[in-house]
């Protein structure tokens, strides 16, 4: 191994060490018997599937509206462009209670969307849409700009050859494009659904309850302490890293297919 | 069989202006321009791909201008072949047969017997990935002509293969065009190639067809110096018309106009006299068909693979550029060796006029 790759190894590992060390301490250094009374609390896992679930319909939402938008960035050219990729991009960079209140302002009951909802029974404050809601707004982004890049990797030439052989744009789209940005969307939904699970800061305001284990944990230290926020806390972590694995391992089975 | 009236187009920053052009049935028609010229647009525009602001193209005497790809029935190979990677062979030439919902049965057969006229029989469970270049293309020419389309379209297909390949290729699509009689649109900037394949060549620049006509028209009267260029002339002298027709070089003297095979219209004063590189002689005497003789030097020598090409400084300053092979060298009464002086006569059989404009 030549020393340029030393240090790039010697690099990457410090990195990696970094980021597992915490997640690494928190599980080894957990009380045994809180965390065996952790898992069969109720009140703990009711709160992590319903926040599983709650990503997992944001991402659907994220999948229906994001991926017909990152079409339209990737294939069009229209002036205002680069301020609609940062309107995608904004999520990412403003603070997400901030994103809360915003959304609170709008899908409130007595806002101007939430009204509108309300008639039709739909409700957005302390309820799972509303969460599911939040969580789709923050989360977007990463769906929208891998959906954007895979999109942006097609050969243009693809649509248009599938068109001479007699394909409507919509037969095209589904037929060629969308098959080849398969793995893009993918990821990206993967990531849209990891983002949205860690989700606190616009949960909180549009719905602190019912409590998603973000706010579950953050709960329980603020009245418990430390010894039984960490609990919930590692078998979150746990779940999601056997979930995640297992996503990206289908991910890569899909791509070398 | 097609008909391009008056087209126009802006796309960008590229513009096409009152393009016309005029392809008969089962011609191979070979559209030669340099790259950039909008040879690639004006085959988008055909397909339907894009829309022409003005103007009208008609194809079996019937207006498609406002009709969409999908229902043209062209089939179109580009030049990267543009197979879709997610599908094998077989998938790739039924895509059109599928979306039509033929039966699967009848879809076999028909694949089946295009690969079979294409050669690829036994590529048809691969996936586009593992093709070589010959194999790609081959794939893209059958999936085009499994839908039977009125027209086949083919954008610079020969540019990504190997030498080798191309000249198989060249050959196979003579062999399609003459088997099947389908009228061919091809696009290239490739001279040879377009002299190999064309029934007829038109000259695209800047969105305009500069002249149009068989490959033999072409080469001996090219319209304008451009064009000349374009089918390897290199030596453009200029000249002046005098107000009694005579013509006047400004590098080589005066030059009868009746040796030209055409007249100069009246109006033209400053032209462009041109002559082929062959006809170019190193001789070492004046010969009865020589306009013009004299000693020159060889100011460089390019040597490639089967010719060798002269730079010839005249003494008024003006170089001429030619080029011999390999075995006219050998017969050369004397090896040219650079900045030796050798005598150049000029064949007037060959000599042609061209406007002064650049055009």
């Amino acid at each position: 191994m030549g020393s340029f790759r030393i240090i790039f190894f010697i690099i990457g590992f410090a990195l990696l060490l970094l980021l597992t060390l915490p997640l690494v301490n928190m599980i080894i250094s957990s009380d045994p018997d809180i965390l065996r009374s952790t898992v069969t609390d109720r009140e703990v896992y009711t709160s992590i599937f319903l926040t599983l679930r709650c990503a997992l319909w944001a991402t659907i939402v994220g999948l229906v509206m994001g991926v017909p938008l990152a079409y339209l960035l990737a294939n069009w050219n229209f002036p205002g462009k680069s301020v609609l990729q940062g309107l995608v991009d904004l999520p990412i960079m403003i603070p997400h209670t901030a994103m809360g209140v915003a959304l609170l302002m709008i899908y409130g009951k007595k806002f101007m969307l939430g009204s509108l909802f309300a008639k039709a029974g739909i409700s957005f404050v302390g309820t799972e849409a509303g969460i599911s809601l939040a969580m789709a707004y923050v989360s977007m982004p990463f769906l929208v700009n891998a959906a954007r890049d895979g999109f942006l990797s097609v050969n243009p030439k693809l649509e248009k050859v599938a068109r001479t052989l007699g394909a409507s744009p919509r037969q095209a789209f589904f037929k060629v494009t969308l098959p080849l940005c398969r793995q893009a969307i993918f990821s990206g939904a993967i990531m849209m659904w990891a983002r949205g699970i860690s989700e606190f800061g616009a949960v909180v305001i549009l719905a602190y309850h019912p409590m998603v284990s973000p706010i579950l944990i953050w709960e329980r230290f603020e009245s418990y302490g430390l010894k039984y926020a960490r609990p919930v806390a590692v078998l979150l972590i746990i779940i999601c890293l056997f979930i995640f694995a297992g996503l990206r391992f289908l991910a890569a089975r899909g791509k070398e297919s | 069989m097609l008909h391009l009236c008056d087209i126009c187009l802006q796309l960008g920053g590229f513009k096409m202006n009152s393009l016309n052009l005029h392809i008969r049935k089962a011609e191979y028609c070979v559209i030669l321009g340099p790259t950039g010229t909008g040879k690639t647009v004006l085959l988008e525009t055909i397909v339907g791909l894009h829309n022409p602001q003005q103007g009208t193209i008609i194809l079996d005497k019937k207006d498609i201008t406002k009709i969409t790809p999908e229902k043209r029935h062209l089939g179109v190979v580009y030049q990267n072949y543009a197979l879709f990677p997610h599908l094998n062979v077989f998938d790739n030439i039924a895509f059109g047969l599928q979306l039509q919902g033929i039966p699967r049965r009848n879809i076999r057969a028909r694949v089946h017997e295009m690969a079979g006229f294409l050669r690829i029989s036994h590529l048809l469970n691969r996936r586009p990935g593992n093709l070589s270049g010959g194999e790609c293309q081959r794939t893209a020419l059958a999936r085009a002509l499994v839908m039977h389309p009125k027209m086949l379209l083919l954008d610079e297909p020969l540019s990504a293969v190997d030498r080798l390949t191309r000249d198989r290729l060249q050959s196979e699509l003579k062999r399609i065009h003459k088997e099947l009689n389908i009228t061919i649109l091809h696009i290239t900037h490739d001279l040879n190639e377009a002299f190999f394949l064309a029934d007829r060549i038109a000259v695209m620049r800047d969105g305009t067809i500069l002249q149009e006509g068989d490959p033999e028209t072409i080469s001996q009267q090219p319209v304008n110096r451009f064009v000349a260029e374009l089918m390897g002339m290199r030596n453009f002298l200029q000249a002046r018309v005098n107000s009694n027709g005579s013509v006047q070089t400004a590098s080589m003297g005066p030059l009868e106009q009746d040796i030209l095979p055409t007249l100069i219209p009246h109006g033209f004063k400053k032209i462009f006299i041109t002559f082929p590189d062959w006809a170019v002689e190193i001789t070492p005497a004046k010969r009865k068909h020589h306009w013009w003789h004299g000693k020159t030097v060889i100011a460089a020598l390019h040597p490639g693979d089967n010719h060798i090409g002269l730079d010839l400084s005249l003494p008024c300053g003006t170089t001429i550029r030619t080029s011999f092979s390999q075995r006219e060298i050998k017969q050369l009464p004397e090896q040219p060796t650079l900045g030796n002086e050798v005598y150049v006569g000029i064949n007037r059989n060959c000599l042609y006029w061209l406007p002064h404009e650049y055009g």
